[in-house]
């Protein structure tokens, strides 16, 4: 019961997250120098058509209206049309989400799957040859500029080895639209196609990697300085003095209060990338969403980056949801204070 | 797997690579589809509006072209041919033009291409008031088209509109019925955006996306085909350089877009499977002068900028190209002022220019807007920072996005002194390099960042525009160039000589001085089998 | 770690820590970090003295030497229009640690005292605080900061602010995730018994438990920062050239590659060289917080 008043509460706070950011976003969007209409019509366009658009894309109405009328899209889910490319703003960012989606989910794994044991492993043998090692790695990894570990990565891969794709999700050549999840190397399977399947693990790779590393780094330090931090712990050390065998304390007492901060930062780092994955999305040309969100603001395609900002927005609540939940079921006493 | 060898990225390219083999299996029924020529073409830029009535943009014309025929169309050399019409008569006064219709023209959907069609292209373009339409802003007017009969169409023009029938290409014909079964409450804008109702002779495989577009040979085409055409033609959004060589590495790239990085070309070449072609187009690249703030509004100051501009290392190592001594390139060879002197990299001379400016004996701050991002033109605004800061000048470089620049030149006293533009003709004629530039009609765009404001250059361009006798035309385009270069509107920097890549077995590129014909894919054809 | 149970509970619990850091306190890593820190700002101010070509720095063009590769006389080649790319990279060390600095100095100390505040205050303190940060971190950062930088004028101080304004909320949420568990702790809650300040409480109890992950946090910010005003810079929006800046370079060089491999790659190990001295150094600063607490 008071799981689901925290619950409940933390949904509604989410609903006033958004409208926040819908209010902040549409006052940048209508900020941003640069007039769309002259921007959609292009170079040669007069100014008599520059006006007559505006007119038509209602720029010229009063700005409360204006508002009103993309909140109204919103709640139906309609984010519009692209000011540029007359497509449907919900079409666009269906496809570029899922790309981006997929390469962040990607992400996390790598990072989660070789960052937690890494920095469990370096708290247990704190300060001992294998706990610095680690730490280096770790540091070196989560300093190294995801930039570098890109282009690195793409001369190594690309142009030395020739071993893997360095640009795009699928080869060209092969059609397929992932039509049931949107992941290509889900639908790939789903569909039974292996070798969609294959290349799009193979065009995964790289930029996965790339763009694991920042966040490998932290969560293995954040790992293990959060585990070593607990195990200094009055509890810990009086669960000891009381005899309470090992398994006892590490499982119950150490690791899940331990892993609050990983989780945080595992989170964050998740909900953050969505909108934020530009560099390696345009280093290996992944047609994602951020490389269209920060396309579109230099278009000024105003319905296109408050779409852009509204689903990232809506992805990053909904992280921070499950991480609130799930911090929750961890460590008791934040889901009872969250209750309060 | 990624091929490594020629040989095999060809045998991908014609649908025989394991990978593609299945893809074909899956995707599509016919059985001719095993012999399918597939083409790739990378594109930095991604797709706007399908809609013929609002394509402003090259990137967006070159699909377009293919999706849609016009009345005429234009050949090397801007020269005009017929396309939809089989012939054409221009009135007396050149206000009345009367076009003849082929028998046989089809649109994509199997019905005849009409007169009435051609009426309702034009007036729908006219309501939408977007893409090409300003051209016609002045010269038809709603009611201007009418249909003589179902093969016949009849253009009056409001006034005498001498270059209009370069214009014609610009307006492809829309099939009517189609568009009004789609009509939508909106004149069909939102289904053509991603939809065609033309009679072009591709069609659209997979609508235009973020990631590009697919076009397919509609084989019924009216207008027939060469011998091995192209049967598919993929365009991939690739907005980084590096992605287009590693695509082209692949062996999955059959075509580039032109105006790469020259290290890329020479990158493509060495892979051996490719032919570099260069041409020349009738872009040119200036630097804009804006003549209403400090210091560029003292002509000497121009000329100054003009003579400490090092032309050579321009056009020969930052951004290869043709000579340019005025405002129009030498592909407009007929209406060309030979006798225009070549500009000179003169420090000595550009001194004794400042010292009779009205700035002269003082450290001279002036701006120089470039496109942030663009590294020729910092190259160029390095070049020039160098040059003018040992002349007196003292430089600030401002390196904007293009969006902003946009913005930047609607207002005279926001536009930087100094501004690198590129140019080139959106219709065969020099009206298209003098109006949309120097004109005052066009000040507060882009492209006229020099904000003359010249009444005799107006008038100039006025009568060049109602005179339909091509011997004056020749004698006011060369006066305007003369005028121009006197008062040093620009530091004319180099015509662009454009550069793509080709797979060896692709042939069929021909440069054309409008938007982007070229890519019209009628033309070409593959060689290889 | 035996010896460490044999120690008295708190109040004199940090002297555990104490103890045990001040065995392993010669800590290598610690102390190359400084010296690459100090090497770095030294190199920052000493710019012009220690570089070959300090004219580089500006409008200098030389296209007969571009794209040269590492040599003697050009120890990490030259770039795209000639320039020296080891003197570019030195003074652009300058703008990166400017850059980084102005950022975290406004963002951490804003961060972690609202943090604090939301986490212990609770009530209306941490749901205005909280969800500010939320909206703040649902925006992508990017996007916001290009908004910001375009509304106002495109450079390097605008886009100084435009990250400051959003980087905060980093800290905030995680010195309010720290302190919501600390604050049901038995000491804070005996502290409060006893009667101790909210001052005490908030700065003596539980900040020093915040200082390990802030410190991990903002070491690892300082290369991030650098990163993203790389990024920005990359957009239009950095420094104007000819200035020299690390990222700037990084992206500009990134067209050549792979032929050009040195004029993207190794600013981009500047960067990296840079970003790791913080981190090293962020550790040892660490374990220097905690030997002055117990003092």
């Amino acid at each position: 019961m008071e799981f689901l008043l925290f619950l409940i509460r933390r949904i509604l706070w989410s609903l006033l997250v958004l409208f926040g950011l819908s209010v902040v976003i549409f006052g940048i969007a209508r900020g941003i120098p640069g007039d769309p209409a002259r921007m959609a019509l292009g170079p040669t366009a007069s100014h008599e058509q520059v006006e007559d658009l505006r007119e038509k894309m209602g720029l010229d109405r009063p700005l409360g209206e204006q508002y009103g009328l993309f909140l109204a899209g919103l709640a139906k889910g309609d984010l519009g049309r692209s000011l540029l490319t007359e497509r449907s703003v919900n079409a666009d960012i269906r496809d570029t989400f899922f790309a981006t989606f997929e390469l962040v989910l990607a992400t996390v794994t790598l990072a989660f799957v070789f960052g937690t044991p890494l920095g469990m492993a370096a708290a247990y043998w704190k300060d001992r040859w294998p706990d610095n090692t680690i730490r280096l790695v770790a540091l070196v990894s989560a300093v190294t500029p995801t930039f570098l570990v890109a282009l690195l990565l793409q001369i190594l891969a690309g142009y030395v080895l020739h071993i893997l794709p360095t640009s795009g999700r699928m080869l060209p050549s092969i059609s397929f639209t992932p039509d049931i999840t949107g992941l290509m190397s889900v639908d790939g399977l789903l569909h039974g196609r292996f070798d969609v399947f294959g290349e799009a693990l193979r065009h995964l790779l790289l930029p996965s990697v790339a763009l694991a590393s920042t966040a490998f780094g932290q969560i293995t330090l954040t790992t293990r300085a959060s585990m070593i931090d607990v195990s200094n712990q009055d509890y810990m050390e009086a669960g000891r003095a009381f005899g309470v065998p090992e398994w006892i304390r590490v499982s119950k007492y150490m690791l899940r209060p331990a892993f609050v901060p990983p989780l945080t930062i595992l989170g964050l780092t998740f909900a953050a990338l969505i909108g934020n994955a530009f560099v390696v999305e345009q280093i290996f040309a992944w047609p994602g969403m951020a490389s269209y969100g920060i396309r579109t603001i230099m278009q000024k395609d105003l319905n296109a980056v408050m779409g852009v900002v509204m689903v990232s927005g809506v992805f990053y609540v909904m992280v921070n949801l499950a991480i609130d939940i799930l911090v929750g079921i961890v460590d008791p006493r934040v889901r009872i204070r969250g209750g309060r | 797997m990624y091929q490594r060898t020629n040989g095999m990225a060809k045998m991908n390219k014609l649908g025989l690579g394991a990978y593609a083999i299945a893809a074909l299996l899956t995707t599509t029924a016919a059985g001719s589809a095993w012999a399918d020529t597939v083409i790739t073409i990378n594109t930095p830029e991604v797709f706007g509006s399908m809609d013929p009535a609002k394509i402003s943009d090259q990137g967006d014309y070159a699909a377009a072209v293919n999706l849609y025929d016009a009345l005429m169309t234009v050949e090397e050399g801007g020269k005009l041919v017929p396309e939809l019409a089989e012939s054409w008569e221009v009135s007396a006064d050149a206000k009345e033009v009367v076009f003849k219709l082929r028998a046989d023209a089809r649109f994509s959907d199997g019905s005849p291409v009409e007169a009435s069609d051609v009426v309702y292209s034009v007036e729908r373009l006219l309501r939408i008031n977007q893409g090409p339409a300003n051209l016609f802003a002045g010269v038809l007017a709603p009611g201007a088209v009418t249909a003589v009969d179902a093969k016949t169409v009849k253009f009056t023009l409001s006034k005498t509109f001498a270059p209009f029938l370069a214009t014609v290409p610009t307006i492809f014909i829309v099939n009517e019925e189609v568009a009004k079964q789609n009509e939508g409450g909106d004149d069909a804008q939102t289904w053509l955006s991603t939809n065609t109702a033309g009679a072009g002779a591709y069609l659209l495989k997979s609508p235009p996306s973020g990631a590009g577009l697919t076009l397919v040979r509609h084989k019924d085409y009216y207008g027939g085909f060469k011998e091995h055409p192209i049967d598919e033609v993929r365009y991939v959004v690739l907005p980084d350089e590096a992605s287009v060589r590693s695509l082209a590495a692949s062996g999955e790239l059959t075509m580039t877009s032109a105006f790469l990085a020259p290290d890329t070309y020479k990158a493509l070449e060495a892979m051996g499977r490719f032919n570099v072609i260069t041409f020349d187009t009738a872009t040119a690249f200036l630097l804009k002068l804006n003549s209403k703030v400090a210091p560029t509004d003292d002509v000497h100051i121009r000329r100054a900028i003009a003579l400490a501009t090092d032309y050579k290392t321009v056009r020969e190592v930052i951004y290869p190209g043709g000579d340019l001594s005025g405002p129009l390139p030498s592909a407009f060879s007929e209406f060309l002022a030979e006798d225009l002197p070549a500009p000179t990299f003169d420090l000595e001379a550009a001194k004794a220019e400042i010292a009779k400016s009205k700035y002269a004996g003082q450290k001279i701050p002036i701006t120089l807007g470039y496109v942030a991002g663009l590294k020729f033109e910092e190259e160029i605004s390095l070049l020039m920072q160098s040059n003018l800061e040992q002349i007196g000048f003292v430089v600030t470089q401002q390196a904007d996005p293009w969006n902003r620049i946009t913005e930047l030149a609607s207002k005279a006293e926001t536009t930087p002194a100094v501004n690198q533009i590129f140019f080139g003709p959106t219709y065969p004629s020099p009206d298209s390099m003098f109006y949309s530039q120097y004109h005052s009609a066009s000040a507060g765009t882009w492209a006229s960042m020099e904000w003359l404001l010249d009444k005799e250059v107006d008038a100039l361009i006025e009568e060049s525009r109602s005179n339909a006798d091509p011997a004056a035309l020749k004698e006011i385009y060369k006066k305007l160039q003369h005028k121009l270069v006197d008062a040093q509107s620009d530091v004319f920097l180099v015509t662009l000589r454009a550069q793509l890549a080709m797979d060896k077995c692709l042939t069929g590129y021909r440069f054309v001085p409008m938007q982007s014909v070229p890519a019209d894919f009628t033309r070409y054809s593959w060689l290889c089998n | 770690m035996a010896d460490v149970a044999a120690n008295p509970p708190p109040p004199r619990r940090l002297s555990n820590a104490y103890q045990n850091w001040y065995r392993f306190s010669r800590n290598p890593t610690a102390v190359i970090g400084a010296a690459i820190v100090v090497l770095c700002v030294l190199a920052a101010i000493f710019a012009p003295l220690v570089t070959p070509y300090p004219e580089h720095v500006g409008a200098v063009v030389n296209f007969r030497a571009r794209h040269l590769p590492p040599s003697t006389e050009y120890w990490f080649g030259t770039d795209n229009v000639g320039r020296d790319i080891f003197t570019r990279m030195v003074f652009g060390v300058r703008v990166s640690l400017q850059l980084a600095f102005v950022v975290l100095a406004i963002a951490v100390p804003v961060g972690t005292a609202l943090g604090l505040a939301a986490g212990y205050f609770g009530g209306w303190v941490e749901i205005i605080i909280m969800r500010l940060t939320d909206i703040a971190l649902a925006i992508p950062g990017l996007v916001l900061v290009l908004a910001v930088a375009t509304v106002l004028k495109p450079d390097l101080v605008t886009s100084m602010a435009a990250l400051a304004c959003l980087w905060w909320t980093w800290h905030a949420r995680l010195v309010y995730a720290i302190t919501c568990q600390i604050r049901t702790q038995e000491y804070v809650e005996a502290a409060e018994t006893l009667g101790a300040g909210t001052f005490h409480i908030l700065f003596r109890e539980i900040l020093p438990n915040c200082v390990s992950a802030l410190a991990i946090k903002t070491s690892l910010d300082c290369g991030f920062v650098i990163l993203v005003g790389a990024s920005l810079s990359f957009l239009g929006l950095g420094v104007q050239p000819p200035t020299p800046d690390l990222g700037t370079m990084v992206a500009a060089g990134a067209a050549y590659l792979p032929d050009y491999w040195w004029e993207s790659i190794l600013p981009g190990l500047g960067v990296l060289f840079v970003a790791l001295g913080f981190n090293l150094l962020g550790d040892g600063l660490r374990d220097l917080f905690d030997v002055q607490e117990v003092r």
